[in-house]
This record gives structure tokens, sequence and C-alpha cells, in this order.
């Protein structure tokens, strides 16, 4: 009975650790074309997480990580328009629509359909993206555009330096296999 | 066994039911969600950043420093009194009058440490300091608030209320102190910073003054929109001399004012009865009183240009 308990656990273990990929040094960049001066910034911070086999995917990235060149602009980031005290990530969760076969390499162009929470008001996007199988490592990338009033970024009149109403999003992740 | 057998049925049962719960379930709570949760929850606290908006609050220096090749242009105002003897319409309410004006600059050496220079009208002071954030608060409170030191030394050039600097040292006055800053939440901040002011003549030049004092500063900000809040000042100069002597009567220099923040600008209006603007001047003499109607307006601008190379792009 032991063994048998055993040897499904070990099974079971083996089939999550198939089907689960996380990353954990995600690449997620912004910017914006603003007529002073482009905002620009990344962090190498994000997190993820991806079920091959049911398409769940899972991003996470904290605000403050998030670099700038210069370091006012850093600031009145994470103070006036992210709030990142109250709101300290930025999420979306939700579902590959296409079905991605980890075991064989290629380029599979997909969907991703879910919610994106950023400054803690949340969006049902559809957000298109691209996976990666090569030698049994799988890397995903996205291009998207995030509205600031969408998410209740205000930017105010009072404010000298002009500041675009969307922002480009970049995404970067190279996935491992979880290990339990 | 039978403990065995009932830990394993669980267990069967846990992964099967998690099995269905991913097939079936909306994506929102699907079991990646939790997995995603202990990836994030190890994160380590992070400083806190922008406890104050700008350096100065109105008398206080704040615990922020200027940034790695920043500058930090100032300017400070303190009209005349705006009530008593030299108040009142006929000066348009201290208005005509400028008790203290004060010029600074601030450059970031690193991102912790700056080097300031000014100049204040009041005793035509020129002062010349460093500015060091030695800790951080951060946001998981291992570092519940943030220490910064300064350290100024001023000169007085010019003989604005005396005639007897026989010895130049006599011209030299020195000021350190150490700030502590908390940032309570996103809208409020407070900081106390005990400090010890050295004046090689004593200022004012009066008998029975003495050269050193130490003085505590207590100063906080209240936020009452992202890009506005209330800023109030206080300091008690701990000086026998200043405490018994009637002739002047000395006060605690105290402020009141609003703060606004416009990008790179900050701006404030207050109401102090210090009358002048460095903390060597203002806690070693401050002879008016609110009650007395020797308060006045005042204000400060200050503007961050940022000297970091133009950006090379990190949108990848």
């Amino acid at each position: 009975m032991k063994y048998i308990a055993l040897i499904l656990l070990v099974w079971f273990g083996n089939q999550a650790r198939q089907e689960t990929y996380v990353a954990k040094n995600a690449r997620i960049s912004l910017f914006s074309k603003a007529p002073l001066e482009d905002i620009d910034a990344s962090s190498t911070q994000g997190t993820s997480v991806y079920n091959a086999a049911t398409g769940d995917l899972a991003f996470s990235v904290p605000i403050r990580t998030f670099k700038f060149q210069k370091s006012m602009m850093q600031d009145h980031f994470n103070e006036n328009y992210m709030e990142s005290d109250k709101y300290p990530n930025a999420t979306f969760k939700g579902r590959v629509q296409e079905k991605v076969e980890t075991e064989k390499d290629g380029t599979y162009p997909v969907t991703v359909t879910g919610t994106l929470d950023v400054h803690g008001v949340k969006q049902t996007r559809s957000i298109k993206g691209i996976i990666t199988v090569k030698n049994a490592a799988v890397s995903m990338t996205s291009d998207f555009l995030v509205q600031c009033k969408d998410h209740k970024i205000d930017i105010p009149q009072l404010v000298f330096q002009k500041i675009a109403e969307s922002i480009q999003i970049k995404v970067a992740a190279n996935y491992t296999p979880y290990k339990k | 066994m039978i403990k065995k057998t009932f830990l394993f049925a669980v267990l069967v049962a846990l992964s099967s039911l998690s099995r269905a719960q991913q097939t079936t379930a909306p994506p929102e709570s699907s079991g990646t969600d939790s997995l995603l949760n202990s990836l994030t929850a190890g994160d380590k606290g992070q400083p806190v950043i922008a406890t104050f908006k700008s350096t100065r609050l109105i008398l206080s220096e704040t615990s922020e420093t200027i940034k790695k090749n920043n500058l930090n242009f100032m300017v400070i105002h303190r009209f005349g009194d705006i009530g008593g003897d030299a108040g009142g319409g006929k000066t348009l309410w201290g208005l005509d009058n400028s008790s203290d004006i004060y010029i600074g600059f601030e450059y970031g050496l690193t991102d912790n440490l700056d080097i300031d220079f000014g100049r204040s009208k009041y005793e035509q002071l020129l002062e010349l300091g460093l500015k060091y954030n030695i800790l951080h608060q951060t946001t998981d409170n291992s570092m519940p608030f943030a220490v910064t030191l300064v350290g100024k030394t001023g000169l007085k050039p010019y003989e604005v209320s005396t005639r007897v600097f026989d010895d130049y040292s006599n011209r030299l006055n020195y000021f350190a102190q150490i700030i502590l800053a908390r940032k309570f939440s996103s809208s409020f901040s407070f900081q106390l910073s005990p400090s010890f002011v050295r004046n090689n003549l004593p200022f004012p030049y009066l008998a029975g003054n003495r050269q050193g004092f130490i003085a505590l500063s207590a100063a906080g900000r209240l936020k009452f929109s992202k890009r506005m809040g209330i800023v109030v000042d206080y300091a008690h100069p701990f000086s026998s001399y200043r405490q018994n002597s009637t002739s002047p009567k000395f006060y605690d220099p105290s402020g009141v004012g609003l703060e606004i923040e416009t990008g790179g600008h900050v701006f404030t209006i207050n109401f102090t009865n210090a009358q002048a603007i460095s903390p060597m001047n203002f806690l070693s003499d401050t002879e008016s009183k609110w009650t007395k109607g020797q308060y006045r307006l005042g204000f400060a601008i200050t503007r961050v240009f940022d000297f970091n190379s133009k950006h090379k792009g990190t949108y990848k």
C-alpha cells in the first residue's frame, strides 16, 4: 500500500512537472512617446506561471521594480501615477486560447484572454503573444497597449510635462519546468 | 496503516479535485494563482521612496537627498511681519519687506549623498554642507525609519550686525543634524531631528550667549491629494541662555504651510514666526512671536534638473 501510494505520488508529481512552467525574471518594459521626453522603463523582476495543459497563464510584476533613467520620473511614476504604496503589483491572469505542445519545437502565435489588474483596476483583455518552444525550453513574448484611463491613472492638468494617454508594454519571459 | 490509507485517499481526492478545477473553473481561481503567489511571496522589502516631496519643508531639511547627477535649485523667501509694529497696511502686511532670502543649490554626488551650497540675506551667511541618507526605511519594516545626516559650515563674510569679527574663525558657524523620518502612509510622513549648532562668535552677539547648543525639530506632512499637502514644522533650541533671556526674548520657531508639486517643481507657501531660513540663524535667533503679529508669509520654489545622460532606451 505504502509503495503504491509512493508510486502514484511520484507519478502525479511528474505529471505536474511536465505541464507547469514558471518564469522568475520576466522582463517587462513600458514605453510612451511624450512631447517633452519619452517615458521608458523596464523591470526584470516579473514572475509568471504557465500551465501548458490547461492553458492557464498568470503574470505579476512589482511596480517598484521598474527602473527609469531619471530618478525623479521613477518617483513620480510610483507616487503620483501608479500609487505603488496602495497597489504594489500589476498582474494578469488568463488562459491561452490555443493548444501549445510543449514537447514539440515550434512557434505558436497565441491569444490570451483574462484579467489585467493595473493600479487596482481590473480590465478583461485579450492579448496577443507568441509562445516559442525550442529544445524543450518555453518562452513567451507579447506587445500590447494599456490605456491610462482604463485603469484610472490620472493625468492631472497641473503637470507641466505632458504624458501620453496610452502606454506600450512589452513582455518577455523564459520559462523553466516547475519543480516541487 | 489506516492513517496512511486515509492520507493517501485524501491526497488522491485533492489532486483529482484540483485537476477538475483546472479544467472547469474560471482562470482567476486556478492553481496557477496560488503558485504565483507562493513565487512572489518571498520578495524582500523595498526601500520606501518619496517620504517627502522635496529636500525642505518650511524650516527643516527633510530626509530626502538629491539623486545622483541631479541639481536642485532653491529660492526661499520670507516677507516681513504681517502684524505688529512692522506690519499692517503700511507695509502691505509685510510684503514690502523681506526678512530673509535664500538662494541655494544641491547636487547629488550619489543617490544618497548630496553637496549643498547656499546664501542667506540674513547675516549674509554663506553655507556649504553635505547630506547623507545613511539608512532607508523599508516596506517590510525591517528598518522602520530613514536616517539622514546633515553637516554644514557657515561663513559670514560681511559684518552685518557686528563689528567684532577680530578673528577670522569668529565668522564660522557649524550645524550638525540627524534626521529620523518615517512615512506612515502614502499621505502622512513625520520626522524628528536632533541637531547641534555652534557659532564661533555666539549669535546673536550679546553678553552671556554661548557658542554651542542643542535643538530638536519636529516636522510633518499630510497630503490631501496626490500633489498637495499641509506641512508643519517646529523647533525647540535647548539653550538656557535663550530660555532665561528677557531682553530680547526668544521664541521657538514654527511654521505651517501648503506644499504643491507640479512635476519638476515643488512650491511651498507658508506662515512662520522665524525670520531666518538657515537653521544656523533661525535656531540661534528667533525673536518674533506669533501672538504679537510677528509672523510672515513665506514661499519656497525648488526645481530639480536631471543631468543623467539622455535615454539610451531600455524598452526592448
